[in-house]
This record gives C-alpha cells, sequence and structure tokens, in this order.
C-alpha cells in the first residue's frame, strides 16, 4: 500500500494492545491503525482474539496495557480503569459499533432505535433525528419496517436497523463484531450487500468477519490473528494470493 | 340483623375505612416504589461495604413479621417520647397512621428492592453494551434500558407486593388505625354481627380486583414490545441464536 506516509488522517490508532482475563492473556501486543477510507478485515480462529481487541477499540474491554486513541486523542488508563469516564463516552460517539447478536433495543420500533443515540447523545430534537433516521432506514432498505418492534424483524433486517442506527451518530469509524455470524445463510446477503456500500461510498470500516469474499473484495487491507498476535497483514491481493505466515496458509487452505 | 341491613347501616363506616387502607397501601408502597430502585442498584452494583448493612436489613425485613415490626416502632415511639419530643419528631409518631406508614414503607421497600433486583439481572446484557457503545452515560443506559426492561421483567411481582402489602395493611387496626378492619371492628363491636367481617372481605376483594385489573393494563402497555410479535406482522426466520 502506498498510504503511508502521505499524511492521511488517521481514525484509530491501537499501540501495542494487551489484554488479559484472568491469567489468560488473549491479546498479546497488537498494533493497528485505520485511517480514513480504510476497510480492514480482520480474520481468525475463534479464540484468537479479533473480537476482544475490537471491544478494545472502543473500551467495552479496557485493554490490559497498550494505548488507543481516536483521533490522536489517547484515553488514558489507570489501573485497568480508564480515568474518565466522559472521555469513553466522547471516543464512543466516534465510533460506531454493529454487534453479532443486532442488540438492538428490544422495546423501541426500529425507528426509535435510530433515533435513540441522537437524540440522547447528540441532543438532536426529535424531529431532526426522526427525518434523518427516516432516510437512513430507507437507505438500508427498511423503509417499510420502521414502526416495528426488532421482535418482529428478520435476522438480516434487524443487523440492518443495527447498522443504520450505527450511522445515525455519524462516525468517523464503524466497528463491526461478526455483523453475520448469527445469521441465516439466505440472510448474510442482504447484510453485506449494505456493508458493501458504506465501504463504496467511503467509510472507514474494521470488521472482524468470517466472510472470505467480503475480506478479499471490499476491504483495503486484511490483519490475520492468530493466539492473540497479527500474524499477517497486506492488501487482500498480498494476503490471499502470496500469504506468508504459516497459520494464515493453513487458515485459508481450509477454508478453500 | 340482616346482612344487607348491617351494610345499609354502616356503609359510611366502611367506605372512609376503605379510604385509609387505600391511602395507607398507596402512600407506602410510593415511597417504597422511589427508594427500591436506588437499593436495588446498590445490591447489583455497590461494593461491599454498601451490600453487607443492605442485606441485614433486607433480611430483618422479610424475616420478622410485620406486626413484630409495626409494635416496635409504634410502642417503641411511646416509650422514646422525651427524646423523639426533643428532636421534633414526636407529633409524627403519636399518630398511628404514620407509625403504620413508616413501617409499611420500610418494610416493602425490602421487598420491592428484591424484585428489582431480579429485574435488573434479567435485563438483556447485549443491549447495555449497545447503550455504552453509543456513547450513552451511565444514568442514560440506566434511564432508557436497563429500568424499562427491569420493570418489565418485575411488573408482575411488584404488583403481587402491593397486594400483599393492601391485605397486610388491616394489621395496622390493631394499633388503632381506622382503616377496612379498623372500622369493621368498630361495627362488630356495636352489632355483634358478622357479617362485618363478611362486608370487610369483600371490600378488600374489591380493592384487590381493581388494582389487578391496572395493573393489568399497564403491564399490558409496557410489553408493547413482546405481543407485537404474537399480533403476528412478524417474520420469517429469525436468528440462529448463538454464533461462533
Amino acid at each position: 500500500m502506498t498510504q503511508a506516509a502521505t499524511g492521511e488522517k488517521v481514525v484509530v490508532r491501537a499501540d501495542d494492545i494487551r489484554k488479559n482475563f484472568g491469567a489468560v492473556e488473549v491479546l498479546k501486543g497488537i498494533s493497528l491503525q485505520a485511517k480514513n477510507h480504510d476497510v480492514i478485515s480482520i480474520l481468525g480462529a475463534s479464540g484468537s482474539g479479533k473480537s476482544t481487541f475490537l471491544r478494545c477499540l472502543n473500551f467495552l474491554e479496557t485493554p490490559s496495557s497498550g494505548t488507543v486513541a481516536v483521533h490522536g486523542e489517547e484515553v488514558a488508563v489507570k489501573n485497568g480503569r480508564p480515568q474518565d469516564q466522559r472521555q469513553v463516552e466522547r471516543v464512543r460517539r466516534h465510533l460506531g459499533m454493529v454487534f453479532q447478536q443486532f442488540n438492538l433495543w428490544t422495546h423501541r420500533t426500529a425507528l426509535e432505535n435510530v433515533m435513540e443515540g441522537p437524540v440522547q447523545v447528540k441532543g438532536l430534537s426529535r424531529v431532526e433525528a426522526r427525518e434523518k433516521a427516516e432516510a437512513l432506514l430507507a437507505r438500508v432498505g427498511l423503509a417499510e419496517r420502521m414502526a416495528m418492534y426488532p421482535s418482529q424483524l428478520s435476522g438480516g433486517q434487524q443487523q440492518r436497523v443495527a447498522i443504520a442506527r450505527a450511522l445515525a451518530m455519524e462516525p468517523d469509524a464503524i466497528l463491526f463484531d461478526e455483523p453475520t455470524s448469527a445469521l441465516d445463510p439466505e440472510l448474510v446477503g442482504e447484510v453485506l450487500k449494505v456493508m458493501k456500500s458504506l465501504a463504496e461510498e467511503g467509510r472507514t470500516m474494521i470488521v472482524v468477519t468470517h466472510e472470505m469474499g467480503f475480506a478479499r473484495d471490499v476491504s483495503t487491507e486484511v490483519v490475520f490473528f492468530h493466539q492473540g498476535r497479527i500474524a499477517e497483514k497486506g492488501t487482500p491481493d498480498e494476503c490471499f494470493n502470496r500469504p506468508q505466515s504459516e497459520p494464515f496458509q493453513r487458515f485459508i487452505a481450509k477454508i478453500r | 340483623m340482616h346482612p344487607i341491613e348491617v351494610l345499609g347501616t354502616y356503609w359510611q363506616q366502611f367506605l372512609t375505612g376503605a379510604g385509609i387502607t387505600v391511602a395507607l397501601t398507596g402512600l407506602s408502597a410510593i415511597l417504597a416504589a422511589v427508594i427500591a430502585p436506588l437499593l436495588a442498584l446498590v445490591r447489583v452494583a455497590g461494593n461491599r461495604w454498601a451490600q453487607w448493612p443492605l442485606r441485614l436489613y433486607i433480611s430483618f425485613m422479610r424475616g420478622t413479621p410485620l406486626l413484630a415490626q409495626l409494635f416496635l416502632v409504634y410502642y417503641g415511639a411511646g416509650q422514646f417520647r422525651p427524646t423523639l419530643e426533643a428532636w421534633g419528631l414526636w407529633s409524627f409518631f403519636r399518630d398511628p397512621f404514620n407509625c403504620a406508614l413508616l413501617v409499611f414503607a420500610v418494610n416493602s421497600t425490602a421487598y420491592q428492592t428484591e424484585i428489582l433486583r431480579g429485574g435488573i439481572q434479567g435485563v438483556p446484557p447485549g443491549e447495555v453494551e449497545a447503550a455504552r457503545a453509543v456513547g450513552m452515560t451511565r444514568v442514560q443506559t440506566l434511564r432508557r434500558v436497563v429500568f424499562p426492561h427491569a420493570y418489565r421483567i418485575a411488573w408482575p411481582a411488584l404488583g403481587n407486593e402491593i397486594i400483599l402489602l393492601m391485605k397486610a395493611s388491616a394489621i395496622a387496626s390493631v394499633v388503632t388505625v381506622f382503616d377496612i378492619m379498623g372500622r369493621t371492628r368498630q361495627v362488630f363491636a356495636k352489632t355483634f354481627d358478622f357479617s362485618a367481617y363478611l362486608w370487610a372481605a369483600l371490600l378488600y376483594l374489591a380493592l384487590t380486583a381493581i388494582f389487578i385489573a391496572l395493573w393489568r393494563l399497564a403491564e399490558a402497555r409496557l410489553s408493547r414490545h413482546i405481543d407485537a410479535r404474537e399480533r403476528g406482522v412478524g417474520t420469517e426466520a429469525v436468528t440462529r441464536g448463538a454464533g461462533a
């Protein structure tokens, strides 16, 4: 890649992130940065630490050591806890998140789910937030289902609402934590389509995924986690056609 | 005396008694409802030093008879009258209604705290995470996500607790509060007719029936998002459950 020294804006930077759960070290020093318009796919077997790493970026987990900076603002950590809760909340506003299990607020309709962040966190008026939410839901193809509760929607529809909910905050980057892993196979496509369109409009995305097609065709960078470390990193072309590390070679051999 | 005659003669007594019963139960339930959510949060997330006295209080309230608690305050207050007078509290404790109100509120707080604790622990953790991820403060997360779920989960049990409290409030008549039971004892003392107690029982029954109807209405409103699914606007396949 040629973007290295051209002064592109770094949205998220993680340096030497380590994370222990008790005596188990799940992350053993991960460094990664996402610049504007990057679409980074994080691959790896279950237990390789990829989801934990993603959750460290918006402090749903606090790294045991190492630093995370969003827009150059480094989040201060002391004694295994963020020092300033307000700073964490501020950083989270810049990073949308889409979960494996969607995690929509089940007591609110699709529209209310999308309006909630802008109204509560950003202080938008309900009228404004509503207009925006309607546009976003139309964008993810759910114009007809805005008044429905999550329990009335299919998994694919719920996940698209969740993407609209993340977009409503106008984040600088969106974190996707295995967004299609909980979906029935026939529903995966509709979610991937939306994600692809986001990538095409230049959104910065960090995607933990098992979808090799997405990693290969949509992302600008592929990162492969192996036992808490980055074992392979490069463009999709480099990684898939000329894999350097032995674990990644084994990984893609198994998938083919 | 014919039972109808008893009612015909003394209906006003019964009615004022019902007013007192409703006021006593309602006020103590509301007082408890204001404090219980805060204590429930301490039970869920408080540190050891906050937990310990709270658990002691809850086990005392749940493990001793309400009548004993009432006597403790009502007769206890009498015994400490000089001290209470010095603190300016005697005018409060002199009134048996106030004593009963205090005891019932403190007692119900213990029960409601435990009920709400269960509700809070039943909130889907993923939805709390989604609230945090969107940048909500702790208070916003509680107000917008945790408590709406917790109350929906705890609602039937809370209703149950209030019904139990209403029936237990008859105990207040023992310290001369003229609630339904207090009035009924007066009526019985005049008539020596057992039907006074029959009317009292029916009055309690009517109050509970009205309360249950109202509570169910509220429950239906709280559960709109769940009922929606049964209305069948719903869908094809949903999710496969936990993924990889």
